[in-house]
C-alpha cells in the first residue's frame, strides 16, 4: 500500500507528525493514522498555555469505534491550538497534513533530534 | 485471523478492501469505506450486510409452537402463521442468556435466529426441554447464511431479484421462497430500525445473493455502521445492554416479558422479581459516551454504568445507553465520567432516531 508520507516532516511511532520552525513545533496525526481511525467525530485538544512532556498524552482523537490518545511529539508550552479543528474533526481525514492540532513552543529543543525522518517512519507502516 | 470462522463471503469482503475483525469468533467485515457513509445508506437508501455468523435452529413437528412458546418469556402461541416474534431467552432464574427471534412458518415448522456468540450456549440450554415435546431440533447455523438488507429502497431491491412482490409481507412477516434451486426465508426484520429484510439461505446460493445485491447499487455495509444504526433506535446488543447479570425486568424488556402464559422457562421467578437496574437512554452536548463510563449523580456518587455508547452519524452527537440502579431517579441531574470528567446527560424515554420500518 502506498503511504502518504512527506519528506519535509517529522513523525512519532505514535503516528503524529511535527513540523519544526525556530522553536515551535507543529503537530498533527498522519494519513496513516486518519485511514486506520476511519470517520473522526471528535477530538479534545489542551488549553493553550498548558505545559506537555514529550510523549504525554495531550489530548484525544475519536472515530465512531475508537477512542486514541495524542502524544506529544515534544516538550514545551502550548501555544495555540486549532479550534476549526475541534469543530470540525474530518478536516484530519479529508487533509491530515494541512490540519494541525496544536502549535507547541519548545523548552527542549534538542529533543527534535529524537523525531523520525520520513524514511524511518514509512519503514514502520 | 486463523483459527476464525468464517462466512462464504469472507473473499468477497476482502476484495472490496473491507476491514475484517473477529467477531464472536468469526473473522467479519467492520466497514468497508466509511462507517458514516454507511448508515447515512441505510436511512436513505439500502445497504446490505453479511450477518452469517448469526445461529439458526430449527423446530419441526406437531408442538414445534408450544416448545418454542415455553422458552421464551414472550407469546409465540398466538402469533399467526407468517409472523416473527422477537424475545429473550431466560434461565430458571429469569436471568437473559440470549435475545432471539422465532419465525413461525407453519404450526410444525420454526426457525429461530440467535447471536453468534451464544450459538453453543444457547443450543446446550434449549435442547434440554425437547423431549418434553413433540419436536425435533436441528442446529444449522453451519449451514446456513444470513444477509439484512435494510433501508427504505429494500423492497424494491428485493424484489427484482427475486421476482417476487413483498408489498403485503408485514413488518416482522416471513414467508418461504424458492430460490438459485433452495429454499430462502424472508423476514421482514432487522437491526436497524429502517425497513428491510433478513434473507437465510443455504451457504452455496449466500455469494449469488450478496453479488444481485450489489449488482442493483446496495451498499456493502459492516458491523460497525450495524452497531450505529441499532443504538440509534435504540435496540439492545446482547453482551452490551443484555447479559445474564439481568432480567428482562431490568433491561427494558418488560413488554417481551408474558406472565399471563401458562409456563415457561423462568416465569416462576420473574413473577415475583423486584428489578434492581433499569435501562436508560441519553444524548450528551459534546463528547460520546463508551460502553463502561461511569453514570453518577450530582455528588459523584455511582448509579451506574454505561452499556452502549457511540457517535449517532445521524445527530451527529454523542448517545448511549445505561444501566442503572433501579431506584434511582431519573429527574435529578444525572452525568457521565469522561475521562475523570463528569458530563451532564440528558436522559430521554424515545429513541434517538425513528427509522423508517413499516
Amino acid at each position: 500500500m502506498s503511504q502518504n508520507v512527506p519528506a519535509d516532516l517529522k513523525y512519532t511511532k505514535d503516528h503524529e507528525w511535527a513540523k519544526v520552525e525556530g522553536d515551535v513545533c507543529t503537530v498533527g496525526i498522519t494519513d496513516f493514522a486518519q485511514s486506520q481511525l476511519g470517520d473522526i467525530v471528535f477530538m479534545e485538544l489542551p488549553e493553550p498555555g498548558r505545559t506537555v512532556g514529550r510523549g504525554e498524552s495531550f489530548g484525544v482523537v475519536e472515530s465512531i469505534k475508537s477512542v486514541s490518545d495524542l502524544y506529544s511529539p515534544i516538550s514545551g508550552e502550548v501555544l495555540e491550538r486549532n479550534d476549526d479543528l475541534v469543530a470540525s474533526p474530518d478536516g484530519c481525514n479529508q487533509n491530515p497534513y494541512g490540519s494541525w492540532m496544536v502549535k507547541i513552543k519548545m523548552s527542549q529543543p534538542q529533543e527534535q533530534n529524537e523525531l523520525l525522518s520520513a524514511d524511518s517512519y514509512l519503514s514502520l507502516l | 485471523m486463523e483459527n476464525l470462522k468464517c462466512t462464504p463471503l469472507l473473499k468477497t469482503h476482502e476484495a472490496l478492501k473491507a476491514r475484517i475483525v473477529d467477531f464472536a469468533g468469526f473473522a467479519m467485515p467492520v466497514q468497508y469505506q466509511s462507517v458514516k457513509e454507511e448508515v447515512e445508506v441505510v436511512r436513505k437508501s439500502a445497504g446490505v450486510f453479511d450477518v452469517s455468523h448469526m445461529g439458526e435452529f430449527w423446530v419441526n413437528g406437531p408442538e414445534a409452537v408450544a416448545f418454542v412458546d415455553y422458552i421464551m418469556t414472550n407469546d409465540f402461541l398466538s402469533a399467526p402463521v407468517g409472523k416473527a416474534v422477537y424475545s429473550p431467552l431466560c434461565n430458571h432464574e429469569g436471568k437473559i442468556l440470549d435475545d432471539l427471534i422465532a419465525y413461525k412458518l407453519s404450526e410444525t415448522r420454526v426457525l429461530i435466529c440467535v447471536n453468534a456468540s451464544n450459538i453453543d450456549k444457547d443450543w446446550n440450554w434449549i435442547k434440554q426441554f425437547a423431549p418434553k415435546f413433540k419436536v425435533e431440533l436441528t442446529n444449522l447455523s453451519d449451514e446456513t447464511s444470513l444477509l439484512a438488507l435494510q433501508g427504505p429502497k429494500s423492497e424494491e431491491v428485493l424484489g427484482q431479484i427475486l421476482s417476487l412482490s413483498l408489498a403485503e409481507l408485514p413488518y416482522y412477516g416471513v414467508l418461504s421462497a424458492k430460490w438459485d434451486n433452495s429454499e430462502i426465508i424472508i423476514a421482514r426484520t432487522g437491526y436497524t430500525g429502517e425497513d428491510g429484510f433478513e434473507v437465510f439461505c443455504p451457504n452455496k446460493s449466500i455469494v449469488k445473493l450478496w453479488n444481485a445485491m450489489i449488482e442493483l447499487k446496495v451498499a456493502p455495509c459492516g458491523l460497525a455502521a450495524r452497531d450505529v444504526l441499532r443504538l440509534e433506535v435504540c435496540y439492545p446488543l446482547y453482551g452490551n445492554d443484555l447479559s445474564e447479570e439481568l432480567t428482562p425486568l431490568d433491561a427494558g424488556l418488560k413488554w417481551t416479558v408474558k406472565l399471563d402464559k401458562p409456563d415457561f422457562v423462568g416465569k416462576s421467578a420473574l413473577t415475583n422479581y423486584q428489578p434492581v437496574k433499569k435501562l436508560i437512554k441519553f444524548q450528551l452536548e459534546k463528547g460520546i459516551p463508551r460502553s463502561g463510563y461511569l453514570i453518577v449523580d450530582g455528588n459523584g456518587k455511582q448509579v451506574g454504568l454505561t452499556s452502549s455508547g457511540t457517535h449517532s452519524v445521524s445527530l451527529e452527537r454523542g448517545i448511549g445507553m445505561a444501566l442503572i440502579d433501579f431506584s434511582q431517579s431519573t429527574k435529578e441531574p444525572l452525568f457521565i465520567s469522561v475521562r475523570n470528567q463528569n458530563v451532564s446527560i440528558n436522559i430521554q424515554t424515545k429513541p434517538f432516531v425513528n427509522g423508517g420500518h413499516k
